[in-house]
């Protein structure tokens, strides 16, 4: 792979952009340069599942076409990105053998306002199965690698989606997020990963996990291309019983704006007694780039990692349950043991603790929601506790429930906050670690201006793992 | 009734069958389970009626109902 090869895959969206606009650049050269990459990297990275080669190549002879005519769509025109696995979009087989053969009748709604925007989907990025049951070396699908480290997990459940971003073979690619699976695999593979407020973008026809913990977003490499993959995606859609009918604002329009004087929410009390060190040294230094930057770091009043995880777990995994137990009843034997596992948990899950659940989530929700009327402009926190994990050759078991599992990521789901995750640095063996800004409802521009002035800031965001 | 025999009643009236070992590990994660149905009790807002008696002080949150309180910058 040649320097140029090289800049031009991990060139930003808006860089590219301009240049298509130009018309400099064709997206047929895009997508031929992401084929290419794809091809030479994919087999040690597993990030795609499906290639649409042939499709992707004809839809960017159109925008080409299109584009020469004059007729340019906007910053994703001729852009080529991924898919997670679990969006209906031609082959969706959500990472599981029992749906291996399955290939969607129609494009479900995020995918199609993205190729409305000119995006050109290069294929379907590989997803923990059903977006929580971790791959091992013997599963059916194997795990999506570390592009930082090929004996590493990514992360997930975005699994592929942070890998493949990350390796530059896309620019950017759709995941999705329950508690945490834009965030941590962004985390893991050292991108942006932007989680937008719950509703904001259409959940149709993308496989659920927890209705009501089930969210949508891009992760790229910069936070201007992942604002830009969200204006690309955002917006009512009435097949989403969750969908916000709420104005779409540009996303971007505070990028480049100081963040002197805000007031930045430190939520100690989730993280200061269970942080692997590894973790906490680059996020202590990052808050002190933060007031460097002008902002005020203020402590507020919080939950504990404890009290996070018996709220988000019962929630998440009834619900999952109630969704999966007709599946495993008839094709259990197709699932991950551990996925299996975990609807059986769901299953004892009692209605009443359930329904405690979700009153302890609106007493938070309500107390985070003061403490960003009255006291803070946006909250922080690291995005996971603890560093990325080696590929797994046998069934984790129900480790995810285990106390130790601090994916802060969850409060921001059960709350329905906006939050971003930028990289801050890397840990002794060279593994992306993570911070994440999370802000007021329907208020992703804020977190996106705090996160851009950090990314802007510090180098994170021109590392790139060579493969 | 020992934890084992729990589960594997509770997945009986669901039709769920599971190995020896699948049940061993439900175990220390049904455990959990039951130190997080105690931290949500102790984090319940209620409102004290007479001496022994609350209601309750806080709704579960609606699915569908995310608010715009605190509004947008």
């Amino acid at each position: 792979m040649n320097a140029s090869a090289q800049k031009l895959a991990f060139a930003s969206i808006s860089t590219v952009a301009e240049s298509v606009r130009r018309k400099e650049l064709s997206p047929v050269e895009l997508v031929r340069a992401s084929l290419d990459r794809i091809e030479a990297f994919d087999l040690k990275l597993n990030s795609f599942y499906t290639l649409f080669r042939d499709d992707v190549l004809a839809a960017a002879r159109d925008a080409e076409a299109e584009i020469a005519r004059g007729h340019y769509r906007g910053p994703l025109h001729g852009i080529p990105i991924g898919i997670k696995d679990i969006y209906e979009c031609g082959p969706t087989t959500c990472g599981s053998k029992s749906l291996k053969d399955y290939v969607a009748a129609e494009d479900c709604m995020a995918v199609h306002k993205l190729k409305q925007a000119g995006a050109l989907i290069v294929g379907k990025n590989a997803t923990y199965e059903f977006a929580y049951g971790f791959p091992t070396t013997k599963s059916y699908f194997k795990p999506a690698r570390n592009p930082w480290n090929l004996a590493y997990d990514a992360g997930g459940s975005s699994s592929g989606s942070g890998s493949s971003v990350s390796a530059g073979l896309v620019y950017a690619s759709m995941g999705s997020c329950t508690g945490g699976s834009i965030r941590w695999p962004a985390q893991c593979c050292g991108i942006v990963g932007l989680k937008a407020t719950y509703g904001r973008v259409s959940r149709a026809g993308v496989y659920p996990l927890a209705w009501s913990l089930d969210h949508t977003g891009p992760l790229a490499r910069t936070v201007k291309d992942a604002a830009l993959m969200l204006q690309g995606c955002a917006g009512y859609d009435p097949a989403d019983p969750a969908s916000a009918n709420v104005p779409v604002p540009d996303f971007t329009a505070r990028l480049g704006q100081p963040i002197k004087a805000m007031r930045i929410g430190l939520m100690r009390s989730v993280y200061e007694d269970n942080c692997d060190p590894k973790i906490l040294g680059p996020f202590n230094v990052a808050l002190g780039e933060f007031e460097k930057l002008g902002a005020r770091i203020v402590d507020v009043p919080s939950i504990t990692l404890t009290q996070m995880q018996a709220i988000e777990w019962p929630a998440l995994f009834a619900e999952t349950a109630a969704i999966h137990i007709d599946n495993v009843r008839h094709h259990g034997a197709d699932y991950n043991p551990h996925a299996k596992l975990f609807v059986a948990y769901g299953l004892l899950i009692s209605g009443a603790c359930y329904l405690m659940a979700q009153r302890a989530r609106a007493q938070v929700r309500d107390q985070l929601l003061e403490a960003l009327a009255r006291d803070v402009d946006v909250l922080i926190l690291p995005t996971v506790g603890f560093p990325v994990s080696p590929v797994l050759d046998d069934s984790p078991g129900l480790s995810i429930v285990a106390e130790d599992f601090s994916v802060y990521t969850a409060i921001f789901n059960f709350t329905g906050f906006p939050a971003i995750q930028v990289p801050c640095g890397f840990d002794p063996d060279g593994l992306p670690v993570g911070l994440q800004i999370a802000g007021r409802p329907f208020d992703e521009a804020t977190i996106c201006q705090v996160a851009h002035a950090y990314e802007q800031a510090t180098p994170w965001h021109d590392k790139h793992p060579s493969l | 009734m020992a934890v084992k025999d729990t589960i594997v009643a509770r997945l009986a009236e669901w039709g769920l069958v599971l190995n020896k070992n699948e049940i061993e590990q439900l175990v220390p994660a049904y455990e959990n389970l039951l130190r997080w149905q105690s931290v949500l009790e102790s984090m319940m807002q209620s409102k004290k009626l007479v001496e022994g008696m609350t209601a309750p002080g806080s709704e579960p949150i609606l699915i569908h109902a995310i608010e715009r309180k605190g509004g947008a910058r």
